[in-house]
């Protein structure tokens, strides 16, 4: 029996369906996730990353492949897992003729826990998430944003040992996402385990303390941002629109990434003035910024997490 | 800390049950407004023929424990496709009999109000005997189970809202209005009194009429009515309870 918090072997997943070609969602998904870890799943919608996540959390039998949470098997024994877990699901909603209050309190109080620590809990739960004000409003009269942190804040006030979050943060604002962030750092240094999913770079690179890329339900790469970044082999990105033409001399500069119209150089402080003097000549315009996550990816799928099918 | 919780047939359902009833409570005007359709067909009633009026009191009262059916049928749509809190509650400890049956449970404390205006309002225009009470009571509960049970199965066939609305009105006010509920069993042509006395609301009216006197039951007739609403109430119970945990997983 395993001790780590999530343990996928070659996860697959086929849909079928008589009216509609069969979709190979997952095609052998491997990976590890140890406990008091925050790990993310990055990857482009369609990718596999909320197909993965609703097998790890019971709610879809893989089509080969086992998942294991806390060394019981989700497939077969789901009952064993789901005391172990909760769930923010993808575009989930909260009760609309609930409050927010009402909302976690009632939550916590169907998962087992008795009035008082449920409401402290709540309480807790509702000042993190930064719902305090609006916490006897109706969900209903809420914005998106606030009915999404009432989401997260129903989860986060389980401290359920492994927690699964399918897009956390999607249509909050800056200091939201934030606090969401702040909120799940501070699970995981008490105990919890964090598994995410999102297409937000950024998120994935604050957030998560490894991460894997997820394409066409394959695994491409896992690792932590920074060594994903070293990489690249540069710590600047010089982006240049309509650079196509420069991309056999700029390969002398170092790795070249294409991103449609945008030619994205990734290179060095000290190479940088002969660049940009080159693309000055060439009549084109050069944007510089520091290597993020976001040119990894984009080396590593070979397009953008913007980018649709 | 990380807190585990274990898990156990029924876990959490008094819990999520008052979570329903408040989610139900805070929606007052469905609530009140659900009286309506009661009220139109007994005017309806009182107008073409007074005589009518207890029969269509008593099957005011069991049309609204059947027509709770449609609202678990709703909910429980809605929560599902909309909101996707089954996915939030079912992958935890609550168990899923537990979900349908909380879900049922808390619907029907919301609706219990204006039923039992509705009772009340039986019982001071004609009056209820202690045995029709009793009657009334079990028929409606056997109702209440089906139709419940019927609503949360059908709930989870559908994958958009839209497409369940038309459905359920029609399952619901066909079973519930057309056969002798609001009217005596005896309107009905001989051959199709069984028929009556097999499907579920009207098999309950049809004891309640039995016990004021509007319907002549023999003792085959009799069982046949108690017996069918018996078993379609616990069979498709025990079948929701059945359906409700095979159904955690989407793809089941």
């Amino acid at each position: 029996m395993t001790t780590e918090a999530l343990l996928a072997r070659d996860v697959r997943k086929t849909y079928s369906s008589r009216r509609a070609p069969s979709v190979e969602a997952l095609a052998g998904v491997s990976l590890v996730v140890h406990p008091g870890e925050r790990v993310a799943l990055l990857g482009r919608n369609g990718a596999g990353k909320t197909t993965f996540l609703k097998i790890a959390s019971t709610l879809l039998m893989p089509t080969g492949g086992t998942v294991e949470v806390f060394g019981h098997d989700a497939g077969t024994h789901p009952d064993e897992v789901r005391p172990m877990i909760a769930v923010v699901p993808q575009e989930g909603k909260p009760f609309f003729h609930l409050t927010p209050r009402e909302q976690v309190f009632t939550y916590l109080r169907a998962r087992g826990y008795d009035g008082a620590e449920a409401k402290s809990r709540t309480e807790d739960a509702l000042g993190q998430m930064g719902l305090t004000e609006v916490a006897n409003r109706l969900s209903i009269t809420l914005s998106g944003g606030q009915r999404q942190r009432t989401m997260v804040a129903t989860v986060i006030a389980t401290e359920a040992p492994l927690l699964f979050l399918d897009e956390p943060t999607i249509g909050m604002d800056p200091f939201a996402r934030r606090a969401v962030w702040e909120s799940l750092r501070t699970l995981t240094r008490r105990g919890s385990t964090i598994l995410l999913t999102t297409h937000y770079l950024d998120e994935a690179e604050a957030l998560s303390q490894r991460l894997y890329i997820i394409e066409r339900g394959r695994v491409l790469v896992d690792g932590t941002a920074a060594t994903l970044k070293q990489e690249l082999g540069g710590s600047l990105r010089v982006s240049i629109p309509n650079g196509e033409r420069l991309s056999e001399v700029a390969k002398t500069f170092g790795s070249v990434l294409n991103d449609g119209e945008v030619l994205h150089v990734i290179t060095t402080p000290e190479r940088l003035p002969e660049l940009m003097a080159l693309a000055t000549r060439e009549h084109l315009t050069t944007t510089v910024g520091p290597v993020t996550l976001e040119e990894a990816f984009l080396r590593v799928v070979g397009r953008s997490i913007d980018r649709e099918e | 800390m990380a807190v585990a919780a274990r898990r156990l047939p029924f876990r959490g359902l008094y819990a999520f049950s008052m979570t329903e009833l408040r989610v139900q409570l805070h929606e007052s005007t469905a609530i009140v407004t659900s009286l309506i359709l009661q009220v139109v067909l007994l005017l309806f009633v009182y107008i073409l023929d007074r005589s009518l009026l207890p029969v269509a009191l008593f099957g005011a009262i069991l049309f609204s424990m059947f027509a709770l059916g449609q609202r678990v049928q709703n909910e429980a749509a809605f929560v599902r496709i909309d909101h996707k809190l089954n996915e939030l509650y079912l992958a935890g400890p609550l168990a899923p009999e537990a979900y349908f049956l909380g879900m049922s449970l808390g619907v029907l404390g919301g609706y219990l109000i204006p039923i039992l205006v509705l009772v009340a309002a039986t019982f001071y225009l004609v009056g209820i005997s202690l045995t029709t009470a009793l009657v009334l009571l079990a028929a409606a509960a056997g109702l209440w189970l089906f139709a419940c049970s019927f609503g949360y199965f059908v709930s989870t066939l559908f994958r958009d809202m839209r497409t369940i609305w038309p459905y359920a009105s029609i399952f619901y006010n066909l079973f519930g209005v057309l056969p002798p509920v609001f009217y005596p069993l005896s309107y009905w042509s001989g051959p199709l009194v069984p028929v009556a006395l097999v499907v579920p609301p009207s098999a309950a009216a049809a004891l309640v009429q039995w016990t004021i006197g509007w319907a002549m039951l023999s003792p085959w007739e009799l069982a046949l009515a108690a017996g069918s609403l018996a078993l379609e109430g616990l069979g498709t119970f025990l079948f929701a309870i059945y359906w409700s945990r095979r159904t955690v997983r989407e793809d089941a």
